[in-house]
């Protein structure tokens, strides 16, 4: 490989990894907002996005609705699911048995019947790609070929992800998720209330994976088992630390990165490995992630 | 099964489930244990070739159980590669009896050993961390084993998968599961009599004190984070041992049935048994096994069957199965 070559591939593997990236990061955003607050690595996350997604095509495709109907009836769809699991089922799991392990197996099985569902629907059967937003041209950026689809995919992450900053720094309810965050007891000995704030935790959650389902279905095809892609999510949670919502963010464009340079300099059949070499290779090194605080022991 | 096995396997059944008092039950439990002995080897004489073959699955996931259990149940930690090591175990002693010609004592052995000491190095690098920590990289471990059992076309077969040819003995070759169903049997009582040893051994009794409290362990002298290492390790020597038990009676292997899925049903049965009790990760394999047999035409039914009933068990009844039928029927002492 010449150098001519080598860096021409450098600008196409950094540009394509920031804009999957992006979507990445929304992921990892959308666990770590869960785990902060709950303790709990929500392995449905893939299965709500996958939902999210076949919502959205139902509405587009089926029932031939706008998008600009489609897209926020999808989002507010998939915050009202979140929320209620939250609310109904995962409640009573905490109330039979506190702990987080039971919580971990239920977000499995919650995982499972989404699955199921979209399976028995048969929408799920032929892999379908969902229309884009607007119609793809290509540009270049340097040497890189990107598409006006992808630049609006990177921008609408971006600004998903600054809004949800805001959010959780200066609004009430923000503070009151960083305050269950840090001590579950102590916010409700001030007034916060857990199930309520635990709800909406789960449904922005919810809800930003509806975005990233929005944001990436039109790039990839659609099946009943699209929900892998939140290995990468986790993948990119893990390399930030699993507790920083920033690190959430850089972890992504990380993974989205390396994934495209494996792709491009080693082979494409290799991409797969990339998120589990990525996190065998932050818990060698640095194991807190490179955001991730001290490490604290479990409580008696 | 002697009798001598039976007594301690009830004894030690008595004191791992909580709340069963010694006094009264082993009687019935020597009976039901008798029974079952009796019907093990009953079995091979009255029914067809189909239902030995799913007997032979069903001790399977009995061992996959009992090493889940290991890990998940007594030392409470959470690992999510069990069908990785399962597929180590069926590749080794599927291509040591393919290529050298391996007897299959042997090559069990071989397999175990390999799995465990994938297990024990994952594990030494998983267990740095906080608890999840484990959860996240076996999970990723697991996809990364089954790209591996898909790609390396060379030794796995890739996605043609592997034909496995006949595990043999000197002279004696396993060509049916009714020949094959007495070694799987005989496999399954021994990892069984293994996992009651450990379990009230001092090494048991590690993995409890980590589960219960880890800084209370430590406190007492208990080397934490060896513990766990050794759990991890044993659970991944039992699913290799498993493999290799499928590798006797079965002739393919193909990665797909190597995936996560593979990992949570195995979850599933030992959840919807019981957390933490020998007796149930035994019964929610079986259990489990058939139903997971009777759904396989259906998929998407599978799936959501799974699904509910690991939420609703998470919902009501979080000890599995066996403890909620207790509670109900009244027969709970006071542990």
């Amino acid at each position: 490989m010449t150098l001519e070559v080598a860096l021409l591939f450098l600008q196409q593997g950094i540009a394509s990894g920031l804009i999957v990236g992006s979507v990445y990061a929304l992921l990892a955003l959308a666990i770590v907002v869960i785990f902060k607050t709950s303790e709990v690595p929500n392995f449905s996350q893939g299965e709500m996005v996958m939902a999210a997604g076949y919502i959205a095509l139902y509405l587009l495709v089926f029932r031939n609705l706008p998008l600009w109907i489609v897209m926020p009836a999808t989002i507010l769809a998939a915050f009202a699911g979140a929320a209620l699991f939250r609310r109904l089922i995962l409640n009573q799991v905490a109330r039979a048995n506190g702990s987080p392990v039971n919580l971990v197996i239920a977000t499995l099985g919650l995982s499972y019947v989404l699955r199921g569902f979209v399976r028995q629907t048969g929408f799920g059967d032929t892999p379908r790609s969902f229309p884009p937003v607007i119609e793809p041209e290509s540009i270049m950026i340097g040497q890189a070929s990107v598409t006006t689809l992808d630049l609006v995919i990177l921008a609408t992450a971006v600004v998903v992800m600054a809004a949800f900053f805001w959010m959780f720094k200066y609004t009430k309810i923000g503070r009151a998720m960083r305050a269950v965050g840090m001590n579950p007891k102590a916010a409700q000995l001030v007034g916060v209330d857990l199930t309520r704030i635990h709800m909406i935790v789960w449904g922005l959650s919810g809800a930003i994976s509806a975005i990233a389902a929005l944001l990436i279905s039109p790039k990839v095809l659609m099946t009943a088992d699209m929900g892998s892609i939140v290995t990468l999510g986790f993948a990119a949670a893990i390399v930030g630390g699993f507790t920083s919502l920033p690190g959430a963010v850089v972890g992504g464009f990380l993974i989205g990165i390396i994934e495209n340079l494996v792709g491009l300099f080693i082979t494409s059949r290799a991409i797969v490995l990339a998120p589990f070499l990525a996190i065998m290779l932050v818990l060698v090194i640095r194991p807190q992630g490179l955001f991730g605080g001290r490490v604290e022991i479990k409580k008696v | 099964m002697s009798d001598k096995t039976a007594a301690m396997v009830s004894r030690s059944e008595a004191s791992l489930l909580a709340g069963w008092s010694a006094r009264g039950i082993p009687l019935a439990q020597i009976a039901l244990l008798a029974l079952t002995a009796a019907a093990l080897v009953v079995l091979p004489f009255v029914v067809t070739g189909y239902v030995l073959y799913i007997a032979n699955l069903l001790l399977v996931f009995v061992v996959l159980c009992l090493g889940l259990h290991l890990v998940i149940g007594e030392t409470g930690q959470f690992a999510l590669a069990h069908a990785a090591f399962y597929g180590i175990g069926i590749y080794t002693s599927g291509l040591a009896g393919n290529a050298f010609g391996w007897p299959f004592p042997l090559s069990m052995l071989l397999a175990g050993l390999i799995a465990g000491a994938v297990g024990v190095v994952i594990g030494a690098v998983a267990l740095r961390m906080r608890d999840i920590y484990l959860a996240l990289a076996t999970f990723a471990f697991g996809e990364a084993m089954q790209w591996v059992f898909l790609n390396w076309d060379q030794v796995t077969g890739g996605p043609n998968g592997l034909r496995i040819s006949p595990a043999r003995l000197g002279a004696f070759e396993i060509l049916s599961d009714r020949q094959a169903y007495p070694v799987v049997v005989v496999m399954a009582l021994l990892m069984l009599l293994l996992t009651i040893m450990i379990s009230r051994s001092r090494l048991g009794r590690a993995f409890r004190a980590v589960r219960e409290s880890e800084v209370a362990a430590m406190a007492m002298g208990v080397p934490v984070r060896r513990a766990k290492i050794t759990s991890f390790g044993l659970s991944a020597f039992y699913a290799g041992v498993a493999g290799s038990m499928f590798a006797t009676f079965s002739t393919y292997i193909h990665p797909d049935s190597l995936g996560f899925q593979t990992t949570i049903l195995v979850l599933t049965m030992v959840v919807v048994g019981g957390l933490g009790s020998i007796a149930g990760a035994v019964g929610g394999a079986i259990v489990f096994g058939l139903i997971s047999e009777i759904l396989r035409q259906t998929p998407s039914y599978q799936e959501i069957i799974y699904g509910l009933i690991l939420i609703v068990f998470m919902m009501y009844a979080p000890r599995g199965l066996f403890a909620f039928i207790r509670d109900k029927t009244g027969r709970a002492a006071r542990g």
